[in-house]
């Protein structure tokens, strides 16, 4: 075991990161911790493998992606439905950014699997396109078309939606 | 790109800030890790290695023994033949030889 590094700091540093992604691709609190914990376990007895906290951090980001779609695959968490026809968050009265990001958050969860991990790692992680299809095993071109048709899909709804309103 | 969807994005990045993990989410991680760290000391254990080798041995030993007493016997009952082959071979001389001699015996009578 890697003695030089302190399981517990990166455990502080990172299960915002790893329960954030989880949570926003699994749509299920609970589900979401159960599985980062998985993903912290993982780590811990790969421990001797890592060499540094950043290399912890892609180790767990990496990681925690490629449980998720295995988890909705598992739980066929898929949308059964096609992106055009998917149900729109109902508007509530509250503060207008604090909506804005609601609702953003519940279109981003109403995306098919693949295109809502690349919009996470993008927006949520803030990596390039080339890091994205590192990760998730894609080319850069997949990964591009699906933030363009993920961004295009998003606006489109939620223009739609200020029009109804 | 144009403003709009640099605002948009910018958008997007504020609505997809990382939330925080539950409260106990750390504790949590921390005790399951040190449950797992003392199994994996269990199967350490010089008692449990030791016990593990004794296990193997004595699953390990018949077949060997076995293997050991099979050869033994081959090997003695292959002496076996060679001593019954030499004993035959040497009545078959004797015989000619006791033959020889009651032949000289009679034409010196």
């Amino acid at each position: 075991m890697n003695v030089g590094l302190d399981f517990a700091r990166i455990v502080e540093d990172n299960q915002s990161l790893v329960f954030s992604l989880a949570v926003r691709f699994l749509r299920d609190r609970d589900v979401a911790a159960e599985l980062a914990q998985d993903v912290f376990l993982g780590l811990y007895r790969q421990l001797d493998r890592i060499d540094s906290p950043a290399h912890a951090t892609w180790w767990l980001r990496r990681s925690i992606c490629h449980r998720c779609i295995d988890e909705a695959r598992k739980r066929k968490l898929r949308p059964r439905i096609g992106i055009d026809s998917v149900q729109e968050p109902r508007a509530e009265r509250r503060e207008p950014d604090l909506m804005l990001n609601e609702r953003l958050r519940k279109l981003v969860e109403k995306l098919p699997e693949a295109a809502r991990m690349v919009v996470l790692l993008r927006y949520q992680e803030d990596l390039d396109p080339s890091e994205i299809a590192e990760m998730l095993n894609m080319s850069i071109s997949t990964v591009k078309s699906r933030l363009h048709r993920s961004l295009a899909f998003l606006r489109g709804r939620l223009e739609k939606q200020e029009v109804c309103r | 790109m144009s403003f709009e969807d640099k605002n948009f994005e910018d958008q997007l990045r504020r609505s997809l800030r990382r939330e925080a993990a539950p409260p106990d989410f750390a504790a949590t991680v921390l005790a399951r890790a040190a449950a797992s760290r003392n199994v994996i000391s269990f199967w350490r254990r010089p008692l449990t290695l030791a016990l593990a080798a004794g296990l193997s041995i004595a699953a390990l030993l018949p077949p060997t023994v076995a293997e050991y007493r099979r050869r033994q016997e081959e090997q003695a009952a292959e002496a076996r033949a060679q001593v019954l082959t030499a004993l035959s071979i040497t009545k078959t001389q004797l015989l000619r030889v006791s033959a020889k001699v009651q032949k000289n015996t009679r034409r010196t009578l």
